[in-house]
């Protein structure tokens, strides 16, 4: 392990003289810069980059479903055309889940976790900065197919020898975000190529890698946490103690590393029958289609959880911040949070009520579902029960987690219904499900996830955005969101089929799919005005006090923007809310005797990860051209495995490095309360 | 990684091993999904597969079991010489810790020698990973594992030559070791399942333990 020689504590490490790797390589050192947010290793640059790029595919996303939603509007409509469609609704899909709520998430596991705990970073810094790189060179690749796309329709490869023999010729993926066999497979004997017929186009191969590569950046992450968690907590942090927001990042993280490699290995096998002419997709040779179903939701479950937990965590946080009141039932709140992980795991066949499972498998599974609905509610209960008799301000945080709570729970009732398998036989497929998990997913997740921006806007950038826009943008987004999901319950229970391009006149479905396509339309109106404000704050926004809604966990003790590194000295904590206690008369919190005079040891930044990351680049995008039939890219594939192997190596042998870095006088660090304590 | 090797941890267990524990609980997950693939096909289609000039062969009379129990005890006794190996580095005593981990490479690379040998071997005897389901779970499921042991291999062979560097050394030195043989533990456990229920159930029984006859149609 190499260990930089101990220097005199530096204010900045450019003060240092540069700092070489064992085999000479200079370590980038800069604090500012493109140069420092490429190599930085900092998990408050990296939240922050998450958050940047996962706002981007949000915008990505919801153009998507304009289009879908603006081609809907009316009967008959030729706005885009079926296969566009497809291509259209697979990665609204895909980029919302993928690239939308998992990074924007994961942007708040970055910034808080270590935060919350009384920690200076995470366990791993330089595997956090490859979970980003890989996150976003994945995000990257799946959407280098919209280029193909976008090149085939305006004739750019007319005169390629590969583009003339390709028999799909869709671009994009198509096939749902669930990508089922054997629509995403193969059929027929493979030829002496190894290739068996495909049914669709190399936008499946795309999706295949590029859900791999973003499958790679999400179990390094959640390893990196659950360590980060377990065994970063300041002294006193137990786990009793720990933030409601760190708890649901655990059990988020313990559903990643369990589910992923489910989907990982039906990647792996629908990536071989398309590539090698395997079977275990393939009908004509005995194959199962239906394995892809049970392996896809053995993942997809417990990633629906994976999806809305971190939003429960956030709720959690602001709902006591502005009651003024400790969250109610903070051990049953933890424990329901913990139950439905477990059970995310026990429920993946009511995806499946149509296939024919048998009445036991279904009895159980409907069941098993059901159960799930207890530990839901009893967080809906406690959060009501956080807010009753509390000194309620109704701060735009606030009104989107009410709003969340209360979207939230339409989406669980629509969702009781589904548990019922013959209930659920009759909806399946229709825009009953597209309402319920819009419900779920954008009522409750995304309301959550922009309740949280707004709630620590103010300690991530040291700016307060404009409450007036904020008002806004919440009323917008949640009025918008009912107009357009509501009637979709409305349109599946009279049956409307999901993932159909457009509809015949005479239904009684062309008002209420207008009047959706209007709510769409506020809808997106109302997320863009609300990162649009974000956005505006984090450049010119009004610089704000470091505690400007009388926090209660550790991370509004510190200053904003938080230091590199963190906590001055490490806080000693003796009750939960400690922040909190510590303001108002409760247990204070002590301070160890660290980051004195010898100043805190910061880790160094490195290229590594990067291009380690790039080698998942160059592998996304060679293997779905490679199978497009253009010549010579199984080269770029295996150019990426020697990159991604050679980025490890330098990684591991550069070792961790690392500098002190100055703090301020060990008399200002005391943890003293700074807020306007409100009467 | 983190300097975590000196610093304390909340729970006592060093960041680099818990990490350790966590990939391979999610690489449990990853074999007990292919694992599972497999038997389901197995039990589905019992009669093995159909070999090019269209005769029905089965998997009894494909495997060469003399020479995968023999693989299996290499890879077994490579687990062996890479405990020596762990504790020979807490013991600092790095001369013995070149030796076995020597060991481990030399009986790993066997066991690859055997499974490119095996696969070779059923190629000819007409199994591909194309003309069958048993063939793409076969191949697949046996293929990752090897994967794996490679990847083991290289690590163990980047560890050896770093030990001459000198600076694989003290505790730090140890637990990266260690962690390592965390690792080719794991994947020799994940073979003595595969070994058990690819290859040996098939022989359990008169008809094989999903119903296949042996004896009847053996070409």
């Amino acid at each position: 392990m190499a260990t930089a020689a101990h220097h005199a504590p530096v204010t900045d490490k450019t003060e240092l003289p540069v700092e070489r790797s064992d085999i000479g390589l200079i370590r980038p050192d800069r604090t500012t810069g493109l140069l420092d947010w490429l190599t930085t290793v900092d998990h408050k640059k990296i939240g922050i980059l998450y958050g940047a790029f996962a706002m981007f595919f949000f915008l990505l996303g919801g153009v998507e479903a304009l289009a879908i939603r603006t081609q809907l509007a009316k009967a008959n409509n030729d706005f885009i055309s079926a296969p566009m469609y497809n291509q259209m609704f697979t990665m609204h899909g895909t980029t919302m889940i993928f690239l939308g709520v998992m990074p924007l998430s994961a942007a708040f596991f970055n910034f808080l976790v270590p935060l919350q705990i009384g920690a200076r970073d995470v366990a791993f810094p330089r595997l956090n900065a490859f979970s980003l790189w890989t996150f976003v060179f994945g995000a990257f690749a799946l959407n280098v197919s919209w280029v193909f796309e976008f090149g085939h329709l305006q004739g750019w490869f007319n005169n390629y020898e590969w583009y003339g023999k390709l028999v799909y010729k869709d671009f994009a993926p198509a096939n749902g975000w669930f990508s089922y066999a054997p629509l995403s497979g193969t059929f027929g004997q493979a030829d002496a190529a190894l290739h068996a017929q495909r049914f669709t186009g190399v936008g499946t191969d795309f999706w295949i890698i590029g859900i791999q590569i973003l499958g790679v950046a999400s179990l390094a992450a959640s390893f990196n946490f659950i360590v980060t968690i377990f065994n970063m907590r300041a002294p006193g942090m137990t786990m009793m103690r720990l933030p409601v927001f760190t708890w649901m990042t655990l059990v988020t993280a313990f559903l990643i590393i369990l589910a992923f490699p489910a989907i990982t290995v039906a990647l792996i096998e629908l990536m071989f029958d398309r590539q090698f002419g395997a079977n275990f997709f393939n009908p004509t040779n005995g194959g199962q289609p239906i394995l892809w179903q049970h392996l896809f939701w053995i993942f997809g479950h417990p990633e629906v959880y994976i999806l809305v937990l971190p939003a429960m965590g956030i709720v959690s946080e602001i709902l006591p911040t502005f009651s003024r009141k400790a969250l109610f039932g903070y051990p049953i709140i933890v424990f329901s949070g913990a139950v439905i992980g477990f059970l995310g795991f026990a429920v993946w066949s009511h995806h499946m009520f149509t296939t024919g499972l048998g009445p036991v498998p279904t009895a159980a599974f409907s069941l098993l579902t059901m159960a799930i609905a207890v530990p839901t509610g009893v967080k809906i209960f406690n959060w009501v029960g956080t807010i009753w008799g509390g000194q309620v301000r109704f701060t735009p945080p606030m009104v989107l987690s009410l709003g969340f709570i209360w979207m939230f729970m339409c989406g669980g009732f629509s969702g009781i219904m589904h548990s019922s398998a013959p209930a659920d036989s009759q909806q399946q497929d229709t825009y009953f499900v597209v309402a319920h998990f819009h419900y779920v997913l954008l009522g409750g997740v995304l309301l959550g996830l922009m309740a949280g921006l707004y709630f620590w806007f103010p300690k991530i950038f040291g700016r307060m955005p404009n409450a007036a826009i904020a008002y806004v943008a919440s009323a917008l987004v949640i009025f918008g969101f009912n107009l357009a999901f509501g009637p979709m319950h409305y349109l599946g229970l009279t049956g409307m089929p999901r993932r159909t391009h457009t509809y015949q006149p005479g239904y009684g479905w062309e008002d209420w799919n207008f009047i959706a396509t209007i709510g769409a339309y506020i809808l997106g109106l109302g997320v863009f005005l609300a990162f649009a404000n974000l956005v505006w704050t984090a450049w010119r926004g009004k610089r704000t006090e470091t505690d400007p809604w009388d926090g209660r966990t550790l991370e509004w003790s510190l200053p904003s923007p938080v230091p590199a590194y963190n906590f001055a000295q490490t806080p000693i904590v003796a009750t939960r809310d400690a922040w909190f206690e510590h303001k108002h008369g409760g247990a204070r919190i002590g301070a160890l005797a660290d980051g004195g005079p010898e100043g805190v040891h910061m880790p160094s930044q490195s290229w590594m990860p990067l291009l380690a990351s790039v080698g998942f680049l160059m592998i996304g995008l060679g293997l779905p051209m490679m199978s497009m039939g253009i010549p010579h890219l199984g080269w770029l594939v295996i150019a990426g495995l020697g990159v991604l192997f050679l980025g490890i190596w330098l990684w591991a042998i550069e070792g961790p490095g690392g500098y002190h870095l100055k703090t301020p006088s060990a008399k200002s660090v005391a943890p003293t309360p700074t807020a306007s304590v409100h009467s | 990684m983190s300097d975590s090797a000196a610093a304390p941890t909340s729970t006592g267990i060093d960041n680099k091993k818990l990490i350790m524990w966590l990939f391979l609980a999610s690489d449990c997950m990853f074999f007990g999904t292919l694992i599972s693939t497999h038997l389901l096909y197995r039990k589905l289609y019992p009669t093995g597969f159909t070999d090019a000039e269209g005769h029905v062969r089965f998997v009894q009379n494909l495997f060469d079991l003399e020479l995968t129990s023999f693989s299996t005890f290499i890879l077994l006794m490579s687990s062996f010489l890479m405990a020596l190996a762990v504790s020979a580095m807490h013991k600092g005593q790095i001369a013995s810790f070149r030796r076995n981990v020597l060991g481990v490479i030399v009986f790993g690379l066997i066991f690859l020698g055997c499974q490119v040998y095996e696969f070779t071997h059923f190629y000819h005897k007409g199994l591909t990973i194309q003309n069958s389901v048993f063939g793409s779970t076969f191949y697949v499921l046996t293929g990752t594992h090897g994967t794996h042991v490679a990847i083991g291999i290289l690590w163990l062979i980047l560890l050896y030559f770093y030990s001459f560097t000198g600076k694989l050394r003290g505790h730090v030195g140890a637990l990266d070791v260690e962690i390592a043989g965390l690792y080719w533990h794991f994947v020799d456990i994940v073979w003595i399942i595969i070994f058990t229920v690819v290859y040996l159930v098939e022989y359990l029984g008169p008809n094989g333990i999903w119903g296949s006859a042996v004896t009847t149609l053996a070409p």
